[in-house]
């Protein structure tokens, strides 16, 4: 089974409910015309193999891009440049975002011009640099996230008393469209990157959050345009839906727009990476050309996957959510919660978001987890935004206030691997598939009840979408919190060193050592070795299973496997049974790290070593 | 059968790991360790496309001489290691080092008869596994594992006190023992690993092996593996 058979799975699992749904209301519930049934099919075979493209292409140019970048940025040697770096990096990847720049031209119509489209395209972008150079110093700095985004919110928060309910919608929706299905995937690998390049004992917890800190820049940025323009209202209505007809027509008229768009996206990244390594990597041929490759696959998956998500699916959301809407009040509440919990998943960042988590902590957390919290997020978002767009007398901020005071609230008891994931689902979470198919759905809502405002409540709704995930991976992770092993981790005790007498042995024969210890105590391992006179050092991630440490989560009961580190030593014949006691020895690691040595003769070349080179040929 | 403490290790696709060691424990084992890892395929095709990994799981269990045995047989017979692509088990004679028996002589040597192959660990830096699997295949073996891993930490020069963690890949190749001098004697020239800093081969005892591409084509004679 090759890596791509293993995607196209993945993405066909998460695709087909979606499917399967959306065609039960069209064929039991509700009448469609044969046309959008049929281009909605077409659109979900070409998003199944635009999704998969487009993952396989994130993996294979975006994952190494951000990692070079990241070594870049962290290795700098002035405060100042890394700042400007990041600056850029983060005001070139959104100023090219096509959804930004259609949010930008509807800004301005609705504001009737007063509000051009290129200032708020401008600002959002430097918002996002802003926050993202802000973001990168606070990973260096290893500064708690909880902290920095309970302050980041609270401005925000206190901004949202100043400015009228349609800059809330907007400044929120801004978030949304910066978090495209570009922007998010490099971000995360940016992410990522750092963090493993910093490394240290919160790697983990520091691999998630950009995103996060990324999608608070726009909502800023568009409060403080509101606040200094003093802009505080938009009029006008959303302009007549025209239905697009036939089956292929609207899918080929889709795509030359849709090249472009992507194109201009994809750009920004490339060119600074090609720039960079111009002048600084220099990376070998080998990797290069896999990295273009990748930026060929992400191009055409991307132009594949948003041309079958706007031409089979707009028409189909919008449809379904007008006759809904006609029919039964309660039933949209209901199918909008449905969809909801089903529709995220196809997100093409949910899917990277969900690789990441999987790398980083080993297997610990599975991803299964997080996709179903995500799900019941995004469900009940939908669900309130539909009450919202059917009772007129509730407002957007009953539910984003508490919803983001809780979460500043939770993120400070969360386990902090969540609050990263947290903060980082609600820019992932509004992708393209909430863009389009469910603001869609959304909006043919409000245009068959009269109380609504197609504008306003469209807006509001990837406001809820970028909120509710937050809360309730932040819900998951107190959870997981409360249910951990408390860890109290002593200071290492100093230690004696061995004296290692150098004796004369055949070079080849080492012995190698595997250590296996709870996850943190590898730094420990690595240092009492090192005093024992080991040198160097592999460190692996993994998750594994003593009987007595598996928590179990009640209800969805998905076992957790406590997360493990595996240090490979090769160490000396003369000195490793001095290492390995020395580590069997030391109380804390026995104790806390729940340490188990194990070792095999073994015949290592290392640098320099001559070899016989008849050895073992039998 | 040879009866010493091994560790005994599994290769299966993405996922299924846990169902392995679930099994593992029905046949008594006390638990076991996960590692992510990359495997690869050989197509051409697929190779144009940048296409060449798929996803593994790489688990560990202590094991001792008989539950060793039982390992192999029973998961190998349940997870149907003996087809292609279901997965790979191997036991690497590994002791068990306690303060107790800390004073023990090894018993056990490289070129122990009983030992019918060997796995070759090769440590390099990130994105050179690529070129060692290259190295290996060209020197007869069939094909790698890929263990993502970091070195120990060393200092940066940089404004941040960071300790640069440097990205390492594990390559990890099992071979009958005939070929893994030549294989080792490959990739340490094609990666230049006598040079300082670009990384490290060791070679580790295997005791027993199932799933592996020999054994079918034995199987398929009509020997035993």
């Amino acid at each position: 089974m090759s890596l791509l058979f293993d995607k196209t799975k993945d993405v066909a699992k998460t695709l087909l409910p979606v499917v399967a749904l959306v065609l039960f209301i069209s064929f039991v519930i509700v009448d469609v015309e044969t046309d959008v049934i049929i281009r909605f099919i077409v659109g979900s075979v070409l998003l199944l193999i635009g999704l998969t493209i487009f993952l396989w292409g994130v993996d294979l140019a975006m994952n190494p891009i951000g990692e070079h970048m990241s070594m870049e940025v962290a290795t700098s040697k002035s405060p100042i440049k890394i700042a400007i770096l990041s600056f850029f990096l983060g005001f070139l990847i959104t100023v090219a975002e096509p959804d930004l720049l259609i949010l930008g031209d509807q800004v301005e119509g609705a504001s009737g011009g007063t509000l051009k489209s290129f200032i708020i395209v401008y600002m959002v972008s430097i918002g996002v640099g802003v926050m993202v150079s802000l973001g990168i110093f606070r990973l260096l700095r290893n500064k708690r996230l909880n902290m920095f985004m309970a302050i980041t919110y609270g401005i925000i928060l206190v901004l949202a008393i100043l400015v009228s309910q349609e800059f809330l919608a907007i400044a929120f929706d801004a978030s949304g469209a910066t978090t495209g299905a570009l922007t998010t995937p490099f971000v995360l690998a940016l992410s990522l990157g750092l963090s493993n390049v910093k490394g240290g004992k919160n790697t983990e917890e520091n691999s998630f959050g950009l995103v996060g800190i990324m999608s608070a820049g726009p909502i800023l940025a568009v409060m403080l345009l509101s606040i200094i323009t003093r802009q505080k209202h938009i009029q006008g209505d959303a302009g007549e839906y025209i239905f697009q007809k036939g089956v292929l027509g609207p899918i080929l008229d889709a795509i030359p727009q849709l090249f472009i768009e992507s194109l201009l996206a994809l750009l920004p990244i490339t060119i600074l990476f090609f720039i960079f390594n111009f002048t600084k990597f220099k990376i070998k041929k080998g990797e290069m050309i896999t990295i273009i490759k990748g930026l060929i696959f992400t191009l055409i998956g991307l132009v594949i996957f948003l041309t079958a998500v706007n031409s089979g699916f707009m028409d189909m959301g919008r449809i379904l959510g007008m006759e809904i809407a006609k029919m039964n009040k309660g039933l949209l509440i209901g199918l909008g919660f449905a969809l909801g919990l089903i529709v995220v998943l196809v997100e093409p960042a949910v899917h990277v978001l969900g690789e990441q988590i999987e790398e980083v902590t080993g297997g610990h957390i599975p991803i299964n987890l997080i996709r179903t919290t995500l799900s019941i997020g995004v469900g009940s978002a939908i669900a309130l935004s539909m009450v919202r767009i059917v009772v007129p007398e509730v407002k957007l901020w009953y539910f984003l206030l508490p919803g983001f005071l809780i979460a500043i609230i939770l993120s400070f008891k969360s386990n902090p691997v969540f609050v990263g994931i947290a903060y980082d689902a609600g820019g992932v979470a509004s992708g393209p598939m909430t863009a389009t198919f469910v603001l869609a759905f959304a909006q043919g809502a409000a245009t068959r009840i009269d109380t609504a405002n197609v504008l306003v409540d469209g807006f509001g709704v990837i406001a809820m979408v970028a909120m509710a995930p937050v809360l309730s991976i932040m819900i998951l992770g107190t959870i997981f919190q409360r249910k951990k092993v408390v860890e109290h981790p002593h200071d290492i005790e100093d230690k004696e060193t061995v004296a290692v007498a150098p004796t004369n042995m055949d070079d080849l024969y080492h012995d190698c050592l595997l250590v296996i210890v709870n996850r943190g105590y590898a730094e420990n391992v690595v240092d009492v070795a090192r005093q024992a006179g080991a040198t160097g050092a592999t460190i692996f991630h993994g998750r594994g299973t003593g009987d007595h440490h598996t928590v179990k989560l009640p209800i969805i009961n998905i076992e957790l496997q406590p997360e493990k580190e595996i240090v490979c030593l090769i160490t000396g014949t003369d000195i490793s049974a001095d290492v390995a006691s020395g580590l069997v020895k030391d109380s804390q690691l026995e104790q806390e790290g729940e340490i188990a040595v194990y070792i095999s003769p073994t015949v290592a070349m290392i640098k320099n070593l001559k070899f016989d080179n008849n050895f073992l040929a039998d | 059968m040879i009866s010493i403490e091994t560790l005994f290790f599994t290769i299966v696709n993405r996922g299924k790991a846990n169902a392995v060691l679930r099994k593992a424990k029905e046949c008594g084992a006390t638990g076991g360790t996960i590692l992510l890892g990359e495997g690869t395929v050989q197509s051409k095709l697929l190779d144009i496309m940048g296409m060449t990994e798929t996803r593994k799981e790489i688990l560990i269990i202590p094991a001792s001489g008989e539950l060793d045995a039982t390992l192999h047989e029973i998961l190998s017979d349940t997870f149907k290691f003996s087809k292609r692509n279901k997965g790979i088990a191997f036991s690497v004679p590994f002791r068990r080092w306690t303060l107790d028996a800390s004073e023990q002589e090894h018993n056990i040597s490289l070129d122990d008869d009983r030992f019918s192959h060997c796995c070759l660990f090769t440590i390099v830096d990130k994105g050179r596994s690529k070129d060692c699997i290259t190295s290996a295949r060209a020197a007869g073996a069939r094909g790698g594992t890929v263990i993502r891993g970091h070195g120990a930490g060393v200092p940066a020069d940089s404004y941040f006190p960071l300790a640069i963690e440097p990205q390492k890949d594990t390559v990890l190749v099992i071979t009958r023992k005939d070929k893994a001098a030549a294989i080792r004697e490959r990739i340490f020239s094609d990666l230049e690993l006598d040079k300082p800093g670009n990384g490290i081969i060791f070679t580790l005892p295997v005791s027993n092996t199932s799933g592996l591409v020999e054994n079918r084509i034995q199987e398929r004679k009509g020997g035993t593996p």
